[in-house]
């Protein structure tokens, strides 16, 4: 681990009036590495990711991306910086087409004066990206004109997928990207999660699937009451370690400095 | 019904056969289901009135149908985004008497009232707009406060005034039926241009379907909403421009319960009262239904009261309708 992270979080906290949802959280994300994060419900995990992508504002923290000192205040800034996220339940339209799912926010509009002026869209170069995009990724959905609504779950979680793919240029954060899913469909999202590393993602994954963990991640954080407890490469762990840390019966070994 | 169509699709795609099939069918049937009932209301009063069955009351029923069409138009793209617009009636009666004032007291050139119209209209919508998003007030709300004040600050550039014989030229605007229609027909193909053609349009079915999803996503809601209204009052400003060119005068009292038989055209054409789904096409439908049924009762005699009564029953129907339709899906 010689390269330096490519996203660094120190001290994110999120409190709602007196309620503390999210205590004080560093979150380091190596280059190329899926990291999973863990905990209960209520444990923190969607807050930490809507802090750090700027779709709750912070009370505290700070983020340094590649390095560097990065103002993420909005999901405009984390998408500009390169960062895309995938929200449980807010993923996609249900009463729009595929294509404009996918380029919802990024419509490529016509280069010519229509386009400048009235931002007449550029349909076929935006359905071409979106066939080559899906190719790559082995999405088998042709009738990319539906509304998004007609397709079972594991097709639209894998259409929001491929959006981290198309504009993620660094990082890729999935809320619980098997949530609604069955079996057959929950693997064939997680291949995709783990394709996303060929495609140059470092991805952080919040996810309640023990097996997932251990079978797709590098490293694994458990989040606590709102405070991070423990940090783990996979290889060093199993499910019952994991298990006892989420629920408490296994005491954290990350403390307040 | 047709398999030839059935077949077509499974070539293109084996995977999705029955449900792409389906799909389309269900969007196919329901813009034909709304035709068929326009259809068949006309061959109804055809049947019933004999003085119904000429090529001028078919003409009429256009000619009737522009104005509210045009202003329907308006009301279709807020719709679609999600919001409401109950002021699109007072914003009438504004335009009206300002574009009055423009021509008879101002002396400009007609095509600068117009224009000067269709700035005023698009400006209030944009400030329901505005209200709504900076005070998180909701649009029912915002747009029935503004239907009272639009009323009145109508009645009161009005006070004292005698607004009409307007500018020959001008009058040209409402005059007959093919003038009108030919606004109707031009202000329906821009707008449904926006809408299926263009980045703001298109972004209103996202908003309207799921305007937390929209947002993420990095479309800026607030500032599209805005548009949308602005899109609403500038339809509103001309349909007020065809009625006071056509009337030849103006007055605050005209555009009273416009935007509800707006809405109504809307929901009959089968446009989303929720959002998301929606066009123009059905909502010229459905203004065509509301037209012939409303031209249809009066040459058989039936009071206003009561074609109102029949209006409201069909609203209702043609909400029922698309209820029930939802839940079979």
């Amino acid at each position: 681990m010689a390269a330096q992270p490519v996203l660094e979080a120190r001290g994110i906290s999120k409190h709602y009036g007196g309620i503390v949802a999210l205590d004080n959280v560093d979150l380091t994300l190596e280059e190329g590495e899926v990291l999973a994060v863990v905990g209960d419900n209520g444990a923190g995990k969607s807050t930490l990711i809507k802090a750090l992508t700027g779709a709750i504002p912070r009370t505290s923290g700070t983020i340094r991306f590649d390095g560097k000192e990065a103002h993420i205040e909005t999901p405009t800034d984390a998408k500009a910086a390169g960062i895309e996220t995938v929200y449980q339940d807010l993923a996609l339209v249900n009463e729009i087409p595929i294509t404009q799912n996918v380029f919802l926010g990024r419509e490529i509009v016509r280069d010519d004066w229509l386009g400048r002026l009235f931002g007449v869209l550029d349909f076929k170069k935006m359905d071409r990206e979106i066939r080559d995009l899906f190719a790559k990724l082995d999405i088998r959905i042709t009738d990319i004109y539906r509304d998004a609504q007609a397709f079972s779950g594991g097709q639209r979680q894998a259409v929001a997928l491929s959006k981290t793919v198309m504009f993620g240029k660094r990082v890729a954060i999935l809320d619980e990207p098997t949530a609604a899913l069955g079996v057959r469909e929950s693997q064939m999202a997680m291949d995709l999660v783990r394709s996303l590393k060929d495609h140059g993602l470092s991805v952080i994954m919040i996810t309640h699937n023990m097996q997932h963990v251990l079978n797709y991640c590098d490293r694994v954080m458990v989040l606590r009451l709102g405070k991070l407890t423990a940090v783990r490469k996979v290889s060093d762990v199993d499910g019952d370690t994991l298990v006892g840390l989420i629920t408490g019966t296994i005491e954290g070994d990350v403390r307040d400095e | 019904m047709s398999d030839t169509q059935n077949s077509s699709t499974a070539v293109s795609n084996p995977g999705a056969t029955s449900r792409t099939f389906e799909r389309i069918t269900h969007e196919f049937m329901h813009i034909w289901q709304v035709i068929a009932a326009l259809v068949l209301i006309y061959l109804v009063f055809f049947v019933l009135s004999p003085p119904f069955r000429s090529f001028d009351t078919m003409l009429s029923i256009f000619g009737q149908a522009s104005i509210l069409a045009v202003l329907a138009c308006g009301t279709t793209v807020v719709l679609i985004s999600g919001g409401l617009d109950l002021s699109v009636g007072s914003i009438f009666a504004v335009v009206g008497v300002s574009v009055g004032i423009l021509l008879s007291e101002v002396d400009l050139p007609v095509w600068l009232a117009v224009l000067g119209g269709l700035g005023i209209g698009a400006g209030l919508g944009a400030l329901n707009g505005i209200v709504q998003v900076a005070t998180g007030v909701p649009a029912f709300i915002v747009t029935l406060g503004g239907l009272t004040a639009y009323k009145g600050l109508a009645e009161i550039l009005a006070s004292g005034r005698d607004l009409s014989r307007f500018p020959d030229a001008f009058q040209v605007i409402g005059s007959g039926y093919i003038v009108p229609m030919a606004i109707m027909f031009a202000a329906a193909i821009l707008t449904g241009l926006f809408l299926t053609k263009t980045r703001l349009g298109i972004r209103a079915f996202a908003i309207g379907g799921n305007e937390d999803v929209a947002r993420l996503a990095g479309v800026p809601v607030k500032r599209s909403r805005i548009y949308y209204y602005m899109v609403g009052g500038a339809l509103a400003a001309l349909a007020a421009i065809m009625e006071v060119a056509k009337l030849n005068f103006a007055m605050p009292a005209r555009g009273q319960s416009y935007e509800l038989f707006a809405i109504a055209a809307v929901v009959i054409g089968g446009t989303s009262l929720f959002g998301g789904r929606g066009g123009v096409g059905k909502t010229l439908i459905g203004m065509l239904i509301m037209q012939t049924i409303t031209v249809g009762l009066s040459y058989m005699g039936v009071g206003t009261s009561y074609q109102r009564i029949a209006i409201g029953i069909i609203i209702i129907v043609a909400v029922y309708w698309d209820v029930w339709r939802r839940s079979t899906r």
